[in-house]
């Protein structure tokens, strides 16, 4: 059984259009090639 | 492909990088895992598995953020869930990173080239936050209301019907909460929401507060058939009819008819008093036409009198001939004063004066002059008539005499001799009446007179 009370509690505000370029400039991008990139620089870093 | 480490464009087959000499072996699995996810993402959103294929698209770009293939299908995957904020900023990043020949520049210019639309997205964006307030709130009709709107405005804003869903099955209105998640299930098939909140309409008993969710799913389209019943023949309906009748004549005839004939006659009345008031009041204007047509004439007859008065009325100053002979008996006296006396003749200033009419003269100075030439030439004229006629009655021409005597009299009425010799010529003609007059004017007026003894002497010798 649904507890609606719960349930619409678990829905978010939608965001608007004039918050879009927040959204955009807070994005984390970040992907598994940065973190590779970053884990090979840091092996590099600890060789040396 | 691009390495990763300097950004070089190195070839497919390679598996460093000639340029910085990158071991490209780990990139080139991770690019591959995310073309997959791409390809995986693209097949769920052939079939409209909205939600599958954004989960991913999602994986895709955590493999790879520069996938712009995965980044701008996950941008249309949203907006086409009614996320249009989530879409453009997928859209305008992907464009970050690939600025040239990237298809999300039509997909932004086609949101922006219509305001009118995007205005509404954003306004139904905005109702659905004000509809989330009102149903954590309580206010669960205020909510309904929103979203109702909401759904029009973006009729593909899953959230929505979610949430729209969500209340219609709190307020136990199951049919309506199953109506909504069939049109969200339309857009996004396997969204899991959806299947949710499905499956708790599944479970709900049968009988619903609208009495149709006691219907299954597949059968809430299909019109339940009445069984075959012939109609009997309604004798009540026919009695109503009749007194339904009968009571609408009754109105008619003790309440309609009377008040318009009442009316009618008030009307009429009214009519007959208007009728009345206006035949005074043409009468009385009639009057008063009459009475000012009779004043007009008076006026005009006196207006005619008073012109024909004027035009009769010879002004004095006006007329040039009426001081002229004034002027010339003046003139011939001061002609005859300039002469000696002896051959003065004042007889012509004299007649002139004698036949002046004094009546129309109104300059007094001109009656003052009339006077004094009077004064002076009169009893020099009278004399010498007197004379001429007295020579007359001594040549015992009593007639001729008369005409002599009288204009010596007619000249100076105080000259007793002429009037002595009129009195004796009338005697010796034997006019004894006349010559009576005369003796007692000479008697009563002249007893002074050295011709007073002779009159009264002859007047007692008259015969009676």
């Amino acid at each position: 059984m649904i507890n609606f009370e719960e349930e619409i509690e678990k829905f978010q505000p939608s965001p608007e259009i004039e918050q879009a370029e927040d959204l955009i400039n807070n994005n984390d991008l970040t992907d598994i090639s940065d973190i590779l990139k970053a884990l090979l620089k840091d092996k590099e870093n600890n060789s040396f | 492909m691009v390495c990763p480490n300097c950004h070089g464009m190195v070839s497919e087959k390679r598996s460093r990088c000639d340029r910085c000499g990158q071991d490209l072996t780990l990139y080139k699995r991770i690019y591959k895992a995310s073309n997959m996810y791409y390809n995986l993402g693209l097949e769920k959103a052939k079939v409209r598995d909205l939600s599958g294929a954004v989960i991913a698209l999602r994986k895709s770009l955590e493999f790879n953020k520069r996938n712009t293939n995965a980044r701008n299908l996950l941008g249309l995957v949203y907006f086409e869930m009614g996320e249009t904020v989530a879409a453009l900023t997928e859209w305008v990043i992907s464009r970050h990173f690939k600025p040239d020949d990237n298809d999300a520049d039509k997909y932004i210019n086609a949101v922006q080239e219509n305001p009118t639309r995007l205005d509404a997205l954003n306004q139904a964006i905005k109702r659905y936050n004000n509809a989330l307030t009102f149903a954590k709130q309580g206010s669960d009709d205020l909510a309904i209301i929103q979203l109702k709107r909401v759904l029009q405005l973006n009729p593909h804003f899953i959230r929505a019907y979610h949430l729209l869903s969500i209340l219609y099955i709190k307020n136990g209105e199951i049919e309506k909460a199953r109506k909504c998640l069939l049109r969200a299930s339309k857009i996004d098939v396997s969204n899991t929401t959806t299947l949710r909140y499905m499956n708790e309409l599944e479970q709900k008993p049968a009988g619903g507060q609208e009495g149709e969710a006691s219907l299954s799913h597949d059968s809430s389209t299909i019109m339940p058939i009445s069984s075959y019943r012939e109609d009997k023949p309604n004798i009540m309906a026919f009695v109503n009819l009749i007194i339904g009748v009968l009571i609408g004549v009754a109105v008619t005839a003790f309440l309609i008819v009377p008040s318009i004939k009442r009316n009618n006659v008030a009307d009429n009345n009214q009519d007959y008093v208007d009728y009345s008031a206006g035949l005074a009041a043409l009468e009385e204007k009639e009057a008063a036409i009459a009475k000012l047509q009779e004043e007009n004439a008076e006026l005009s007859q006196k207006i005619n009198d008073l012109q024909a008065e004027l035009d009769g009325i010879e002004m004095p100053e006006v007329n040039p001939e009426l001081y002229d002979p004034l002027f010339e008996a003046a003139s011939l006296y001061m002609d005859e004063l300039k002469k000696r006396e002896r051959d003065r003749d004042y007889s012509q200033i004299a007649e002139i004066l004698r036949n002046i009419d004094t009546d129309k003269y109104e300059s007094e100075q001109s009656l003052l002059l009339i006077d004094r030439l009077k004064q002076d030439i009169f009893p020099v004229v009278s004399k010498i008539h007197y004379d001429i006629g007295h020579k007359l009655y001594s040549d015992y021409k009593y007639e001729e005499a008369l005409d002599e005597l009288f204009l010596a009299y007619n000249y100076d009425q105080t000259n007793v001799d002429a009037i002595y010799f009129i009195a004796r010529s009338y005697h010796r003609l034997e006019d004894y009446e006349s010559a009576r007059t005369y003796y007692e004017m000479i008697v009563n007026d002249f007893a002074d007179s050295r011709r007073y003894q002779s009159a009264a002497e002859f007047l007692e010798s008259l015969p009676d």
